[in-house]
């Protein structure tokens, strides 16, 4: 088996389709809508929406293929490096207890997904989650997977956590709860092991960070995630801050959140004035 | 109401603890050390194979027991400084150069569809080696000296049958033809000849009978 597992790669069964944030960034219906209705000045998944059915749907499917590649890339961490060379021995089990979480929360969203209506490849699977988890740098892996991603999810959990508390679905509000739980851990993971191992090493600290900021950038494309009430999923603060980011570190979460939601109302307005 | 000044045996009628055992605190530590380098090279491979399996209910498997093998990983770790060895990584190594040739060749398959050979390497061969081994140090350590190493094979040699027990299923699952029995027979029978000449996990002497004569059987 190779060390360094190319994206491409990665195994799947004939349901699922996959496609990179590149085909996803260049597919005109995200920004092209024939919708003549007003854009909404509230984008958040909340019950009161529309078209909340789908989106939720929409969204769990994300999470699931998402937690299938964070499984992928924690299991790749324990084999790609060499044991106290590379890696310390600690981290790996980290990583190793990570992927028995993530398997857990496969299996907590194909429930979910079930529960809510809809099946395994229902939606496209979005690969650039595992491609943040293919650096040759344990650091920035946990950087870009554990502080970012799995920061992301934090979020994630906590916008369908309210969304199941606010619909009145306490299976779906249950299981939410359970898998913030787990975010937070992976998350401090994170924050303690990018201290630890960059103790005495401020340039492969700063090169660690820089790499999340990209990768909190990416996942903020579209400001789909900003404490705006027009992006789809919330900051978490509060779970952020038991996870070990602090106050600075969320605020330039928060701003770079904004910035991109900024950008893509701008894009779009450009696309659709182009467009007519 | 008990006469506290009575006096008792220290150890009760029921209780058949005996002191001898058969491994020294060397010996153990040495073993241990094989456990600790067996247990580290297999959660590696279960998480590098995660995402090579395209089947999904194998890929949360694999993800499940990665963690209870780099558990057991952890506890032979911790109990190596008991055993008198203060540099764990000293004793974190391959019993001999066979048992590293049988790591290189359990860890070949990667292709999306090899997983049969990737669960009998590890279902049928490495696990019930690894229940060999913990099995026949349970029941020839000492029940007194060295009864913090049993109970951490109790609690390993639990999770080893259970991962025994759904890897054993989930290869039965997968195999749908001759074909494909004649190639989990070819690959376990190609990895159990590796171990044969390595004698076992922790070398020759494994479960208890030398086996020189094997030794390079194959080499």
């Amino acid at each position: 088996m190779r060390k360094f597992f190319p994206v491409e790669d990665l195994a799947r069964d004939e349901r699922f389709n996959q496609i990179t944030m590149n085909d996803r960034m260049a597919d005109q219906r995200t920004v092209i809508t024939t919708d003549s209705r007003p854009s909404r000045a509230a984008n958040r998944i909340v019950p009161s929406r529309g078209d909340a059915s789908d989106a939720a749907r929409g969204l769990m499917h994300g999470i699931f293929v998402g937690e299938i590649q964070a499984l992928e890339g924690a299991g790749r961490t324990c084999w790609d490096f060499t044991t106290g060379e590379e890696a310390p021995f600690e981290l790996k089990l980290d990583m190793a207890r990570q992927c028995w979480d993530e398997a857990r929360h496969v299996e907590i969203s194909v429930k979910l997904s079930d529960w809510m209506g809809s099946e395994i490849g229902e939606y496209a699977e979005n690969t650039v989650l595992f491609q943040a988890a293919c650096s040759n740098d344990p650091v920035l892996r946990l950087a870009g997977v554990n502080r970012a991603l799995e920061g992301l999810a934090i979020d994630v959990f906590t916008t369908m956590k309210e969304f199941g508390e606010v619909a009145g679905d306490q299976y779906l509000e249950f299981a939410e709860d359970w898998m913030l739980a787990d975010e937070v851990t992976h998350v401090k993971m994170g924050s303690d092991w990018l201290r630890k191992i960059t103790e005495d090493d401020p340039e492969r600290r700063k090169k660690a960070l820089d790499f999340q900021s990209v990768v909190d950038k990416l996942f903020s494309y579209g400001g789909t995630r900003s404490e705006s009430q027009e992006s789809p999923i919330g900051l978490a603060r509060r779970f952020r801050e038991l996870a070990g980011f602090d106050d600075q570190e969320i605020d330039v979460i928060a701003k770079l959140s904004l910035a991109a939601l900024e950008e893509r109302k701008a894009a779009v307005l450009e696309a659709q004035a182009a467009h007519n | 109401m008990a006469d506290a000044k009575k006096p008792r045996a220290p150890f009760a009628p029921w209780d058949r603890r005996e002191l001898p055992g058969l491994f020294s605190v060397e010996e153990s530590a040495r073993r241990v050390g094989a456990y600790k380098w067996c247990e580290l090279k297999l959660f590696e491979a279960l998480g590098g194979w995660i995402a090579t399996v395209p089947e999904l209910d194998v890929k949360m498997r694999l993800g499940a027991h990665c963690y209870k093998h780099a558990w057991h990983a952890e506890l032979w770790h911790k109990r190596l400084p008991e055993l008198r060895e203060m540099n764990p990584d000293r004793l974190t190594v391959a019993p001999n150069e066979h048992m590293v040739c049988f790591i290189e060749a359990l860890t070949e398959p990667e292709a999306p569809e090899l997983t049969i050979e990737k669960l009998v390497g590890v279902y049928r061969v490495f696990i019930p080696h690894f229940i060999s081994a913990y099995t026949f140090h349970l029941n020839n350590t000492s029940d007194i000296t060295d009864a913090p190493t049993m109970r951490s094979l109790r609690f390993i040699l639990q999770d080893e049958f259970e991962d025994w027990r759904d890897g054993e299923m989930l290869i039965q699952s997968l195999i749908e033809t001759p074909a494909e029995v004649d190639r989990a027979a070819a690959h376990q029978a190609r990895l159990e000849k590796i171990l044969l000449a390595a004698g076992g996990i922790t070398g020759s002497g494994t479960i208890g009978f030398s086996t020189p004569e094997h030794e390079g059987a194959i080499a």
